[in-house]
């Protein structure tokens, strides 16, 4: 609610400084459904959301307003409920600069659903990966200030108060990353975030060249482990498992590329995290270790023509001075497999993307069929597919899901 | 007879020398160097039309820009809501074998990413009739171009030019054009697929000039194989812009707008 009159506020302001100005208002969005069954027994309903999406672009002369609005009803998720400040910032800009304030979704880096230099906005993982992925990344307060010309891009970021992801831990929720019955009891605590002063903000940069036949950047960000480290300790009776999220200070330094090759086009990153905070196994002591960690990632986008687009992305974790209790291996590396095809006039879109957790053999694939009833309303129907024993995918093995979705534009 | 043989021979010089004054590739030269200013934009409206009559519609705000040879150009989908704000960042090289510099930026990803310049070219752009290839500019080089004829198409005089494709990944194999003496604008195209086979056929209609410089307003594909259209409407052209080349930049692409 701070943040709707915060926004009101501000498109008021701005509105009465345009006051007799000649301005141009675009106004659009979409409402969507989206329903999803497990596909094994008991074949519960994993999720079930109805969402209006409103945005408006007002806009004069160099400058404008942007403002994105979610109006959710969650059949699920009480929590869920109500009208969602998405996006809301203000732009400026020149021939050759650009100033952003607000609240914005930063995208850094050349990977498709993998951070490496992505390290800017956070994720919600309320329904884990199973949602559209500019649902899941969380905006940020930021200022942005940017320079650019023919082949360069500059920007300078400033984010006063940082975001962190969200995980699921209401017993509701099919996706908690918790167990939500049985022994013991889990008690978490994932939002003691830093104070909220000057001293723990986010700042940094990243500069990228467009040259003809190859992409590079470099980026660099004073930041926070934002997917947060769980602490875990068990109560004096063994009856409860007391969680708490850990964030600490970590700096990012990074570069990506992208070029293409005939029909491919070859992308990579490398990022070095460095003081990234490490999770422990509970009981091995409750000192903080922080390690400088490599974190490195190689992609192939193969475009075969007849609107086929293939992907195929490897990505590699790598913590020197490895010690025994970490609770993550000294390598880790998950891979992702994208296979589009479009047909019918591309009004019928058959896509599949995977993860694949190489170093626990596990994975997760989002197949799905997406057709353009009219130029307005899209149908949707797809299948995500867990699988795996250990790892990240491990928790949820017994959630897989058929769903459908419906989208009308506007 | 020697004599008879001789006249013979020079009423033929005579009477094919228009046609031998110039050559197909000369001809196509001149139409790639017609006047149409240093930078230009259009609002185009694709019609889509199939075999049953059902029509989609994409709308698409149009930029270019002539480097030297090449060509940079800006597009962005302004319809349907599901792509609107979707754009494409092309730089358009002249070389022969250079391929192209591609960027899509994908609104609701908030990113852009590049794509194969060499590959697109061959595809259908966005559902349409028209392939990324028709969107763009081509090399003369890159077909062999032969005069076939001058005749009168639809009461103006034109030259019949049949370019057969060097490029054996092309879809087509040759195209025969159509083009208006007066304007050096192709009015009529036919593509044959690689089997020789008539594919699609192109009619240009309401030619006229905008500021000094021919344009057409109503350009209309049919892919005669599958009995499918595209009607591409092109409206408020402008010309000479006075955009500069840092405008066609992936930040502008991002922007969505010049």
């Amino acid at each position: 609610m701070k943040r709707f009159a915060l926004l009101l506020g501000f498109m008021g302001t701005w509105l009465f400084l345009m006051a007799q100005e000649e301005t141009e208002y675009d106004f659009s969005g979409f409402a969507d459904t989206y329903h999803a069954v497990r596909s094994s027994e008991p074949y519960m309903l994993m999720s079930s959301r109805t969402r209006l999406r409103t945005e408006l672009d007002i806009s004069r002369g160099r400058s404008s307003l942007f403002a994105s609005l979610n109006s959710k009803y969650n059949a699920i998720l009480d929590d869920q409920n109500g009208i969602e400040l998405r996006e809301a910032y203000f732009d400026f800009s020149s021939e050759h600069w650009d100033f952003r304030a607000g609240r914005q979704i930063v995208i850094w880096g050349v990977s498709d659903g993998m951070r490496i230099t992505d390290v800017v906005s956070p994720m919600d993982m309320t329904e884990f990966l199973a949602r559209d992925y500019d649902d899941i990344r969380i905006p940020v307060n930021a200022l942005k200030l940017g320079y650019s010309n023919t082949f360069l891009r500059s920007e300078l970021i400033f984010i006063p108060v940082s975001s962190f992801f969200i995980f699921p831990d209401s017993p509701d929720n099919p996706w908690s990353v918790f167990p939500t019955s049985g022994f013991p009891v889990y008690e978490v605590d994932l939002e003691q975030f830093p104070e909220k002063r000057l001293a723990n903000s986010e700042f940094g940069g990243r500069v990228s060249f467009f040259l003809s036949g190859l992409d590079f950047s470099i980026a660099a960000l004073h930041s926070w482990n934002k997917m947060p480290v769980l602490e875990q300790n068990p109560s004096t009776a063994m009856d409860t498992l007391f969680v708490k999220g850990l964030y600490e200070r970590m700096d990012m330094l990074g570069a990506d590329f992208s070029f293409p090759l005939w029909q491919l086009v070859i992308r990579g990153e490398a990022a070095l995290y460095l003081g990234e905070i490490q999770g422990t196994d509970p009981g091995t002591g409750s000192d903080i270790v922080l390690r400088n960690t490599g974190n490195f990632l190689f992609g192939v986008d193969w475009y075969p023509g007849h609107e086929w687009t293939i992907t195929a992305q490897y990505s590699h974790k790598f913590i020197p001075d490895y010690i025994e209790r970490l609770d993550s291996k000294k390598n880790t590396a998950l891979g992702t497999l994208g296979i589009t095809k479009k047909v019918f006039r591309s009004t019928l879109s058959l896509s599949t993307f995977a993860y694949v957790d190489l170093s626990n053999k596990g994975f997760f694939m989002r197949s799905s069929a997406d057709y353009a009833l009219s130029d307005q309303i899209h149908l949707m129907l797809g299948y995500d597919w867990f699988h795996g024993d250990e790892g990240m995918f491990a928790l949820y093995n017994q959630n897989s899901e058929i769903w459908i979705k419906a989208k009308y534009s506007f | 007879m020697k004599l008879r043989i001789s006249i013979l021979i020079s009423v033929l010089a005579i009477v094919s020398a228009p046609l031998n004054a110039q050559s197909g590739r000369e001809i196509i030269q001149q139409v790639k160097d017609r006047p149409d200013g240093d930078s230009r934009y259009s609002e185009m409206t694709m019609t889509l039309i199939s075999k049953k009559g059902k029509e989609r519609i994409r709308k698409i705000n149009s930029y270019s820009m002539d480097i030297g040879q090449d060509k940079k150009t800006l597009m962005f989908f302004t319809y349907p809501g599901d792509v609107a704000g979707t754009g494409f960042l092309t730089w358009d090289y002249d070389q022969i074998g250079k391929d192209d510099d591609k960027w899509l930026y994908l609104p609701a990803m908030k990113k852009t990413r590049r794509i194969s310049g060499s590959s697109a070219k061959k595809d259908y752009f966005m559902g349409t009739d028209f392939t990324y290839d028709d969107m763009g500019s081509r090399n003369i080089d890159e077909d062999e171009h032969k005069l076939l004829r001058e005749e009168e198409l639809e009461g103006q005089s034109c030259w019949v030019i049949e370019s057969e494709s060097k490029d054996p990944q092309d879809i087509f194999s040759r195209k025969v054009r159509w083009i208006r003496k007066d304007c050096l604008m192709a009015v009529k195209v036919v593509f044959y697929d690689r089997q020789g086979i008539l594919h699609r056929e192109l009619h240009v209609s309401d030619v006229k000039q905008v500021d000094g410089f021919w344009t057409a307003a109503k350009l209309h594909m049919t892919n005669v194989q599958v009995t499918h259209q595209t009607l591409l409407s092109i409206d408020n052209p402008q010309f000479n812009t006075g955009l500069s080349e840092s405008s066609f930049t992936v930040v502008k692409l991002e922007k969505g707008e010049l």
